[in-house]
């Protein structure tokens, strides 16, 4: 090294001494007592391009939270408090920020994100801390079914393989396809549904499908993908994909002229798919776990109005964006909550063994549960809760 | 499917070219870029949104209020990123440039929103010819002649005006330009407020074709970083052309191929290209002085 | 490393080591994180900080490291400690596989080459998806274990922390060995690293091969702790993260990627309550950090530390002049026939020259006879077009710049050429190895205690007393060309090739280089000197060859080259007695320019010092002066390109030397500059309109119209492009284009330089033209009889100050301005 010794070990002494203060700070202990509140955790992507997804939860969240609080809290009066971080959509990002959350905050459950990568990349860390975790969003079909035992990942969202399944049957039985194209996102989720949608066509016989195309969430013009598939015969387009480039589509093959039916899982809903796609948006038929649009149920009336009271800029159904995050996470955070309460402590060995065996009906938003999870179903919801919408205008509106 | 592939990357290539345009002439007047390119682009598309739909201006005066914040934005980025570290000789003008960027895709981001939006139909979206048995929107067959038309205006803007001249001799000889009397630091101001202004008609051309999020600048200003140094970033019709040809090799690999290779076939012809030509395709090489 | 740093280093060791005990899941996660992105910024500092080259794509590495390991681990029965290195070796061959490529380009152009592999590897690992798993990624990495124990979190963040502590360790041995002083060299000046013998194509390659091997390590690391990995696990964006690793912690410090990493990975961490704020603070601080820390937060640090520091080298003298002579058997330097050109144009044609071993061989011609191009040929950096170039028999010509250093020539240039960012003994130890590096000396230091003490002995030799330690580019001038003759030395060359080392030396110091170089020669080395100082040429010369216009017009001893008229000729100009007077006599005028003890430089010492000159209106004022005299110094000084350090520049007797150039020229003071300088891309309109660029455009095309007749070869090609006309055409241009703005001095530099002798006629009766219709003028030309024939007045100005004023017609006849130029006749017994 260079003749400066003294200034170099001057500076060797900084840079640990900065170690040391930073992780110091990190370390800083916190411990429990009875009336203080119980920690949970949400690690999303709460700003990047997903961002919007992130807040969706947020509001299912905080609002059974308040609720919940308002009638007592759990475990003898203890309230509920949600931290929140942010996974940039990032799994090593989310990675870092679940086991700061687990390790320093000692939260109690986690909940995720839209982002099935990041859930993926997280389930082992959850699952060897022994902290339950939620899924409230991403429906890759690895993130529950991880193989591992005891799994501490549940989910009360859909679950691709069975929406897969969902969406060949409704193309089949809607509009009698029998040759149906695939128009998938090239990333972890369309890989994921392309398994799923493979799979789910072998059970049918009479049904085949004629192609799998991929585009990328950048992508403007999707004339190719669909002409390779017109050319193979397609009679409907299932799609999975976001709302921007699912926009596109609808556009390329209006540029087309094709009037082919299409049929989408869940991802265009994500967004402003209407504004984006223009006049053929609501062509699109895609599923959801729950619509605010149309008759509501009494819970339905009361979140609706509870939304509305906690977001003034939320006017009516057409203003709540991704209703599905908002639904499931007010769903699961109430569920949880009950596990809670019949573990009758914050163990997480124990809310996990709770939520396998959750006594009593719970009466909630999407529908009401009873025994949602068990020891090898850790899906609350199935084929039979999804239900199929299109957009009217800035409606969603069912269509069976 | 050819001829879609090819309209679209020629509109895609004209505006790869128009952000390339902003790289090269800026770098030919005082070899610093503004690496986060693609977030004035952003910022472009963002405020014509938010002005014409948002707070419902008509787009003629949404449009030039949009141009004027993006040359401005830029000549910001000059003044707090690029001008300090140039005058203490440092190269981290590059790093500083992606931090502002970085800053200002997140300021649109709390301010814009997170949701991607989409511009309303207007006359030149709404309106169709059909080409190949596609309807072609007319502002698909405009933007390419856009692209070309700001790029012959700007050579325009060159030959045939005091400051364009200026701004030519302080390419060509920054010393003998000061021996004019022609203050170079006020030149690299204007260039950068041209390049700013590039950008956002890049972004405002674009819109209605993409969506209108914070994000959208990111990938698009790298590759216009990529098709600047395939044209040789010191060649104004290099990089346009340059532009043109990447636009459309990459709607040709997407249609050929399918997207998912679009990337790793582009970034390899760049790659290849470089070490064949490493001035780029219609760069000239500097004379060595020992 | 000294003991008081491995306590400290220990103690802090052991620090960490209770911490790693004692921390929970989440910190040992984040220190290993710090660890490896540590790691990842030790690196790329070995790219970046050593070697001078940006990467933004090496999150590729990483991802390439940490692929193989997952894939082997999790795909074969191949275990961690094998896969381990492999993703490493993996990543390394990357590496120099990239830098195929990355070699060829500079700047913007490697960035771009680095952001697309970077997507390349990303995409690549998703579309390789037998292999990589695609987008699904690999889970279920087994973590390290050893004889069947797993490791868990506690012991991967031991293994982190070893790993980082070697590896600074490690890159602390690279950074102060030869080759870390290799790479500084070569980053620091490409050209000089040839002329030692480095070879800047292996060592970049080297250098990007280790770091992306050092990248790859980390990666691997990485799988092997976080059980799972996809391509998103590896983001363009993480490529900036670890340049900001090493941007803020300080590029080229052993610490500074520690302390980068420690900031870019837990300041997020401190600041997660901001959540999605996150990322514009860290922006906004980035922002900050470069600008207040430029050489990163360890920079900072040391350079406050650095104050007071003193050299501590021990005593040591070695006979150098014993080991010059050692330096193998005598051999002539023999150039036969040699010709080159440049576009066309030939440089040097069919020269024969040859440097005698213990003797001192000048080459001396006017500017742009093709002196530097003879060293260059000779250096290996041009080839010939024919003729060949030997030494001891052995044939160079073709042979690369470094090849030819390490066949024993040396060379200084024209403007010193140091490692500037290396201390100066630096300099000279790294040339010692003449270009011999070897794998073994990667982790070996330098200083060999016999090394160092040949390097000090070196720098004595040569006369340097500063201290050992300064950075190169902290030296004044005079130093910067006695290290710049050490670090030749240290090649123990048989031919040492000197460019102009008397410019800018003041009286003393060129006297004492004198007798230096006569020391080289005395030791047996073969001197080739190129030099504009011709007191100096004359005084210490055996042989003189001059050039003119690429051809060899007389060589031999000094004192028949002083009296060869036909080097006077080539010096001062044909027809020593054409002169161009005045029709009618000027009547005295007011002073329109006047400098009043004016002092310029470029940061070293004063080129010119205690300037008076006084141009009246109406006059013709020549400055003469022989090459690196300061005339061309004094003309930048006066239009503000450099700003003067003393005195004062008075127009119309308002203070100027104040303003900027851009001002200067508004005012009235248009320099028409050496070397014409058109713009060549312009045409030949736009050209002269831009010399009007500060005046009001109204009657421009006019005036323009007017010039243009003035100018009938311009007329006609009015439309080309400047760069297309020939040289006489292209003076004319520069003077249209100074005259339009209608100055009220115009001042022109060297306008005659290049010019063929019929166009230098034309030029000069142009100029009594303009001197006749009243125009003020200052002209500084080399042709001191050209000159003198159409100035009223002249300066003889001499190493930086005026010698001789007076009317032009007395100056012809005086024989101060010949000895101003080539140097007094001296008696041949005042050699020593």
């Amino acid at each position: 090294m260079k003749n400066v010794c003294s200034g170099r070990c001057r500076f060797t002494l900084v840079a640990w001494a900065t170690a040391s203060i930073a992780l110091a700070a990190l370390a800083a202990p916190s411990s429990l007592s009875a009336q203080e509140p119980i920690k949970i955790g949400h690690v999303a992507a709460l700003s990047g391009g997903s961002a919007q997804s992130g807040e969706a939860i947020t509001r299912g969240l905080s609002l059974a939270i308040e609720e919940i609080n308002a009638g007592g809290g759990v475990l003898g009066g203890r309230k509920i408090e949600l931290l929140q971080r942010d996974d940039e959509s990032v799994p090593p990002k989310g990675v870092v920020a679940a086991r700061e959350l687990i390790s320093k905050e000692k939260v109690v459950a986690l909940f995720g994100g839209i982002d099935s990568p990041v859930a993926l990349a997280t389930v082992p860390v959850v699952n060897k801390e022994k902290v339950p975790y939620m899924g409230v969003w991403a429906a890759g079909t690895g993130i529950t079914r991880n193989g591992a035992e005891p799994n501490f990942v549940f989910r009360v969202s859909a679950v691709d393989v069975l929406v897969d399944v969902k969406l060949l049957d409704y193309a089949n039985k809607k509009f009698g396809s029998i040759k149906p194209g695939l128009l998938l996102v090239n990333n972890p989720w369309g890989a994921s549904n392309e398994t799923g949608l493979l799979e789910a066509a072998k059970s049918n016989a009479a049904l085949h499908i004629v192609g799998v195309e991929k585009f990328e969430n950048a992508d403007v013009d999707m004339t190719a993908q669909l002409t390779r598939l017109k050319e193979k015969g397609a009679d409907t387009v299932i799609i999975v994909g976001n709302a921007a480039p699912g926009a596109q589509l609808m556009k390329s093959r209006e540029r087309m002229g094709w009037t082919v039916p299409i049929v989408s899982h869940w991802g265009i809903s994500g967004g402003r798919f209407p504004e984006l796609a223009g006049p053929t948006a609501g062509d699109a038929h895609f599923v959801q776990t729950y619509s605010f649009f149309g008759k509501q149920g009494t819970i339905g009336e009361r979140v609706l109005a509870a939304l509305k009271k906690k977001y003034p800029q939320i006017k009516g159904p057409e203003d709540i964006f991704s209703p599905v995050g908002t639904a499931n996470a007010y769903d699961a955070m109430h569920l949880l909550a009950k596990a809670i309460t019949q573990a009758g402590a914050t163990d997480g060995d124990k809310i996990r063994e709770a939520l396998e065996n959750l006594s009593g009906k719970y009466e909630g938003l999407i529908k009401t549960y009873d025994h949602p999870f068990s020891k090898t179903e850790h899906d609350a919801l199935g084929p039979g809760d999804y239900i199929m919408v299109r957009y009217d205008g800035e409606k969603i509106v069912p269509t069976q | 499917m050819l001829t879609s592939a090819v309209i679209t990357g020629l509109g895609l290539g004209s505006m790869y070219g128009l952000l390339a345009l902003g790289f090269h002439v800026t770098y030919a007047v005082s070899n610093t870029v503004n690496f986060a390119q693609g977030g004035t682009m952003m910022m472009g598309a963002v405020l014509s949104f938010t002005l014409s739909v948002t707070a419902g201006w008509p787009l003629m005066s949404a449009v030039p209020v949009a141009l004027v914040a993006c040359a401005l934005w830029s000549i910001l980025v000059e003044r707090v990123a690029v001008r300090p570290f140039v005058r203490r000789g440092s190269n981290s003008w590059l790093m500083a440039t992606v931090a502002l960027g970085i800053a200002l895709e997140n300021v649109a981001l709390f301010t814009f929103g997170r949701d991607p939006r989409g511009m309303p139909p207007n006359y030149l979206t709404s309106h169709f010819v059909i080409i190949g048995g596609l309807k072609t929107q007319y502002l698909q067959l405009l933007i390419p002649l856009v692209g070309l038309g700001l790029a012959l205006s700007l050579h325009a803007f060159f030959q045939h005006t005091r400051q364009g001249k200026a701004l030519l001799a302080v390419v060509q000889n920054a010393g003998a330009a000061r021996l004019m009397g022609i203050d170079v630091e006020r030149i690299t101001t204007l260039a950068y407020a041209l390049s700013g202004m590039l950008a956002g008609v890049a972004g405002i051309l674009v819109a209605p074709l993409f969506t209108v999020s914070s994000t959208m600048g990111t990938l698009f200003g790298i590759k216009a970083f990529a098709v600047a140094i395939l044209g040789g970033i010191g060649s104004a019709w290099g990089v346009v052309l340059a532009g043109l040809i990447y636009g459309v090799a990459e709607a040709l690999v997407t249609a050929c191929l399918g997207s998912t290779y679009t990337q790793i076939v582009s970034f390899s012809l760049v790659i290849a290209s470089l070490t064949v030509m490493p001035n780029g395709l219609f760069g000239r090489a500097g004379v060595r002085k020992v | 490393m000294s003991a008081t740093r491995a306590v400290v280093a220990g103690l802090a060791l052991t620090a960490l080591g209770v911490f790693i005990w004692r921390a929970d899941n989440y910190q040992l996660y984040l220190l290993a994180l710090v660890g490896l992105t540590a790691v990842v910024g030790v690196g790329l500092n070995v790219l970046l900080g050593l070697s001078g080259q940006i990467s933004l794509g090496h999150v590729a590495f990483y991802a390439i490291g940490a692929y193989v390991v997952a894939i082997l681990t999790t795909k074969t029965s191949i275990v961690f400690w094998v896969a381990w290195p492999l993703g490493g070796a993996a990543a390394g061959a990357a590496g120099a596989l990239l830098a195929v490529p990355a070699l060829r380009v500079r700047g913007p152009y490697l960035a771009m080459v680095t952001i697309a592999f970077g997507f390349i590897v990303e995409q690549g690992a998703v579309e390789w998806s037998g292999l990589t798993g695609g987008w699904n990624g690999l889970i279920g990495i087994p973590t390290p274990s050893v004889v069947g124990y797993k490791f868990a979190e506690r012991q991967i963040a031991f293994l982190v922390v070893i790993l980082t502590a070697l590896t600074v360790w490690l890159f602390a041995r690279l950074e102060a060995g030869p080759w870390g002083t290799a790479m500084r060299a070569v980053r620091d000046c490409e050209v000089a690293s040839q002329s030692i013998g480095l070879d800047p194509t292996v060592i970049r390659t080297v250098a990007f091969a280790i770091s992306a091997a050092v990248t790859g390590v980390a990666g691997g690391m990485f799988a092997a702790m976080s059980d799972f990995i996809s391509p998103e696990s590896f983001p363009f964006f993480q490529s900036i993260l670890f340049l900001l690793v090493v941007m803020i912690g300080g590029a080229d410090r052993v610490l500074g990627p520690l302390v980068g990493a420690i900031i870019v990975v837990l300041l997020p961490e401190l600041l997660s309550w901001l959540a999605q704020y996150r990322l514009l603070f860290v922006g906004l601080l980035l922002l900050v950090v470069l600008r207040l820390a430029p050489g990163g937060l360890v920079g900072m640090v040391a350079r406050l530390s650095r104050v007071g520091v003193k050299d501590r080298y021990p005593k040591a003298s070695r006979d150098v002049t014993a080991m010059l002579s050692a330096a193998g058997d005598r051999a002539s330097l023999v150039v036969k026939g040699v010709s080159v050109a440049f576009g066309g144009v030939k440089a040097v044609a069919n020269l024969t020259v040859a440097a005698e071993p213990s003797r001192i061989t000048s080459i001396i011609g006017p500017n742009g006879a093709g002196k530097s191009t003879v060293l260059n040929l000779v250096c290996g950096f041009y080839h010939p077009d024919e003729g060949s170039i030997r030494l001891a028999g052995r044939e160079l010509a073709g042979l690369s710049s470094d090849a030819v250093a390490r066949a024993c020539i040396a060379r200084t240039y024209q403007t010193s050429q140091l490692f500037g960012e290396l201390s100066v003994i630096d300099n000279v130890l790294v040339a010692l190895r003449r270009g011999r590096l070897s794998f073994r000396d990667l982790l070996t230091p330098d200083r060999e205690p016999e090394q160092t003490a040949i390097a000090q002995s070196l720098l004595a030799f040569v006369g340097y007393v500063g201290p050992l330690d300064r950075a190169a580019a902290a030296l004044a001038h005079v130093d910067r060309r006695l290290v710049e003759i050490a670090r030749a030395l240290a090649i123990a060359p048989k031919v040492l090739a000197l460019d102009e080392p008397a410019a800018g030396l003041d009286p003393g110091d060129t006297h004492k280089l004198g007798k230096l170089l006569q020391r080289i020669a005395a030791a047996g080395v073969a001197v080739l000197l190129v030099e504009h100082d011709m007191k100096l040429v004359m005084a210490v010369s055996d042989h003189v060859v001059v050039l003119d216009a690429g051809k060899k017009i007389a060589e031999g001893p000094p004192t028949k080259i002083q009296r060869d008229p036909v080097v006077l000729e080539a010096y001062l100009g044909a027809q020593l007695n054409i002169t161009r007077d005045r029709k009618t006599p000027r009547s005295t005028g007011t002073t329109v320019l006047a400098t009043k003890q004016l002092s310029a430089g470029y940061g070293g010492p004063d080129v010119i010092r205690g300037i008076d000159i006084e141009i009246e209106k109406g006059e013709l004022v020549a400055v003469l002066g022989a090459n690196g005299a300061g005339k061309s110094t004094l003309m930048s000084a006066l239009v503000g390109l450099n700003r003067p350090i003393g005195g004062s520049v008075l127009l119309h007797r308002r203070h100027i030397e104040v303003l900027s150039t851009s001002r200067i020229v508004a005012e009235g003071l248009v320099l028409v500059p050496e070397g014409r300088q058109v713009f060549p891309e312009l045409s030949v309109i736009d050209n002269i309109r831009l010399g009007a660029y500060r005046r009001s455009m109204a009657d421009a095309d006019v005036r323009c119209e007017r010039l243009l007749d003035r100018f009938p070869p311009l007329k006609v090609r009015r439309r080309q492009r400047a760069g297309l006309l020939s040289g006489g055409e292209q003076q004319m241009l520069a003077i249209a284009r100074g005259l339009i703005a209608q100055p009220e001095v115009l001042m022109l530099d060297e306008p005659s330089l290049g010019l063929a002798p019929m166009l230098v006629e034309n030029l000069y009766d142009l100029l009594s033209n303009l001197r006749d219709e009243g125009a003020t003028i200052l002209l500084v030309d080399q042709m001191a009889t050209l000159a003198l024939s159409v100035a009223d007045r002249a300066y003889v100005l001499q190493s930086g100050s005026i010698r001789q004023q007076g009317r032009a017609a007395h100056l012809r006849a005086n024989a101060a301005v010949v000895q101003a130029y080539l140097g007094a006749p001296e008696p041949a017994g005042d050699r020593t």
